[in-house]
């Protein structure tokens, strides 16, 4: 009789639990609103680092959450969402018309402008005229004969045909004709380089005196760097007009043909996309990553100027939004 | 007669390998069209591309042979402290990753360095030039040239060189009319299997020199601007030299054996 009981009373206990673990997740017990999953965001490769700071710190608020970065570059990440339908809740491109050419209106209802970036003259304390050089006189010293200095290969990187715009659009805005030939006619083709970032060596083992890079590139690398006016830097999206005039010739899709690519701001875009598969965690992430205290000011902090507060270009776009994004961006062209 | 279970293991351990180091090659190899291949080698800046591979590497050979014999010579004839030493920092450039090597010279070719300075004085450029390209296929190719060379050396008994010096002739006419002839063909082997690695070298070389581009840049490079199809007929050509030169090694060692 004893032994009956007990052996009740065990399948009992037993029973109790499966029913709890079973009941468990979706119970009460838990905290009911606090976002979990995974969230997955493909975003620009420039974006890498200060993603994965933004990530840590989210994680460490929303421990049940795991954010998974994917990076490439902004055309191959929205094709992964048309062409190859793989899962992403978030978007970021480094460049925001990716989005509004490509996901919108299929894939995504919106397009909030969150960062910039902009092109600049790296250097070091070894640089030659390292003491003489500013924005004014930049293009002069990188005239110098005994001046070594270059920049990423147009083909492959987009910084290259980048830095390569901006000495054309140098030569419109200082009014100096010939000046982009004569920059170029004094960078030997030994100077370029596969990736930008691949001149950053050049430069600390005083291989080279000046390169082309990303603002935010340099700020990371703790360069120092000259900042050019805003009307050939590429970074501000109200001179696209002027930005358009620059022309650079790269390869196409085979040796021997081309295509041109024309000048553009380097302004980015973020989104969430319609079919995000969690999208509650993904919004409480770009809740997060568009506070002025939290993922912008990590932007800035790595040397990626931040619209503050983050930018749709229309009314009835902010209206779109997810009401906890609402209050985080402005109308603004 | 029947064979022991262990003569299968090695038979089947053989094959395993041969189908790992084949199969993706042959894979590779036979991806381009016959058409393609033709394009690619009527393409000049392929061929230049080729070329300067061949020819840096040849002149890493040649550097690792000038400078690398007296070397290889004395680590076989003779003991002395720190020869360990001498010999594992000979074998430092096979261990180190291969852009360790570029960023390591070009640390020092620089202008933040003394060396970098004076060669800067003597208008030596190392950076984005064809010197700094053999300066690094050295770096990575002497290594198997002094190996190849010591191990020739090693083979060759003391005893011929001691009869040769107690007859009267020189040290130096030793080694020529003697030690020399007896070992060419290690010496030989080494050589070519520094051209080998030289010719393979890619992750050194592309951060010395991006421009001018050996082949395996050039490769790199048309992966990266127009993708596979475009990089593979380069592929192909450069591999298909690499291959003829390790037919001749193996070539080289098979009349070796026949002889002793």
């Amino acid at each position: 009789m004893d032994n009956r009981k007990s052996i009740l009373a065990i399948i009992f206990i037993f029973a109790f639990f499966m029913t709890g673990l079973l009941i468990y997740p979706q119970s009460g017990w838990t905290k009911e609103k606090q976002p979990s999953g995974k969230v997955i965001i493909f975003n620009a490769g420039s974006l890498t680092i200060p993603f994965a700071k933004m990530e840590k710190v989210f994680e460490a608020r929303y421990p049940n959450v795991d954010i998974i970065q994917e990076s490439a570059g902004s055309r191959k990440c929205a094709r992964k969402i048309t062409g190859l339908k793989k899962p992403c809740d978030i978007m970021a491109s480094a460049d925001y018309t990716v989005i509004d050419q490509l996901l919108i209106p299929t894939y995504a209802d919106w397009n909030i402008r969150f960062a910039t970036n902009r092109l600049v003259l790296c250097y070091t304390n070894t640089s030659n005229y390292a003491k003489e050089i500013n924005a004014q006189n930049w293009y002069e010293i990188l005239l110098k004969k005994d001046v070594v200095w270059g920049h990423a290969d147009h083909n492959i990187d987009p910084c290259g045909y980048r830095s390569v715009m901006v000495l054309q659009l140098a030569e419109k805005y200082y009014k100096k004709p010939g000046l982009f030939k004569k920059l170029i006619a004094n960078r030997p083709q030994e100077n370029i380089r596969p990736k930008s970032v691949e001149l950053i060596s050049l430069l600390q083992t005083g291989n080279m005196d000046y390169a082309w890079e990303y603002r935010s590139v340099a700020v990371q690398h703790e360069l120092k760097f000259v900042e050019l006016p805003d009307r050939i830097n590429l970074g501000n999206y109200k001179h696209d007009t002027f930005y358009k005039k620059a022309v650079v010739k790269v390869t196409g899709k085979k040796p021997g043909t081309f295509l041109n690519k024309k000048g553009k701001s380097c302004t980015y875009g973020i989104t969430l996309l319609k079919n995000a598969p969690k999208t509650q965690a993904a919004t409480a992430f770009l809740q997060y990553m568009l506070d002025a205290q939290g993922g912008l000011k990590i932007l800035k902090d790595m040397g990626q100027p931040p619209f503050i507060p983050c930018r749709v270009p229309t009314a009835e776009m902010k209206a779109r939004l997810p009401k906890a994004l609402r209050d985080l961006v402005e109308v603004r062209e | 007669m029947k064979r022991e279970p262990f003569f299968w293991i090695t038979v089947s351990c053989g094959i395993v390998i041969m189908a790992f180091i084949l199969l993706p090659l042959i894979q590779m190899m036979s991806a381009p069209s016959a058409g393609m291949l033709k394009e690619t080698i009527q393409d000049k800046d392929v061929v230049r591309s080729i070329w300067l591979s061949i020819y840096t590497a040849g002149l890493a050979a040649l550097i690792s042979f000038v400078l690398g014999t007296p070397l290889a010579y004395l680590l076989a004839r003779s003991a002395f402290k720190g020869k360990r030493l001498v010999e594992s920092i000979i074998d430092l450039p096979i261990a180190i990753p291969h852009p360790v090597v570029g960023i390591a010279i070009l640390s020092v070719a620089g202008k933040n360095h003394w060396i970098g300075q004076i060669l800067s004085e003597l208008g030596i450029r190392i950076m984005g030039s064809v010197t700094g390209i053999v300066t690094v296929l050295t770096f990575v190719g002497i290594p198997f040239y002094l190996n190849a060379a010591k191990a020739g050396f090693e083979g060759i008994s003391p005893r011929l060189e001691k009869v040769s010096r107690s007859l009267g002739a020189s040290m130096s006419s030793t080694f020529f009319r003697i030690t020399f002839p007896l070992a060419w063909r290690s010496m030989l082997i080494g050589i070519i299997m520094c051209c080998a690695r030289a010719i393979s070298e890619f992750g050194a070389v592309v951060i010395v020199a991006y421009h001018p581009m050996i082949a395996p840049v050039m490769i790199y490079e048309r992966f990266e601007a127009y993708g596979l199809k475009y990089s593979q007929p380069v592929a192909v050509w450069l591999v298909s030299i690499s291959l003829l030169l390790f037919l001749i090694l193996r070539i080289l060692t098979l009349e070796n054996r026949k002889e002793t």
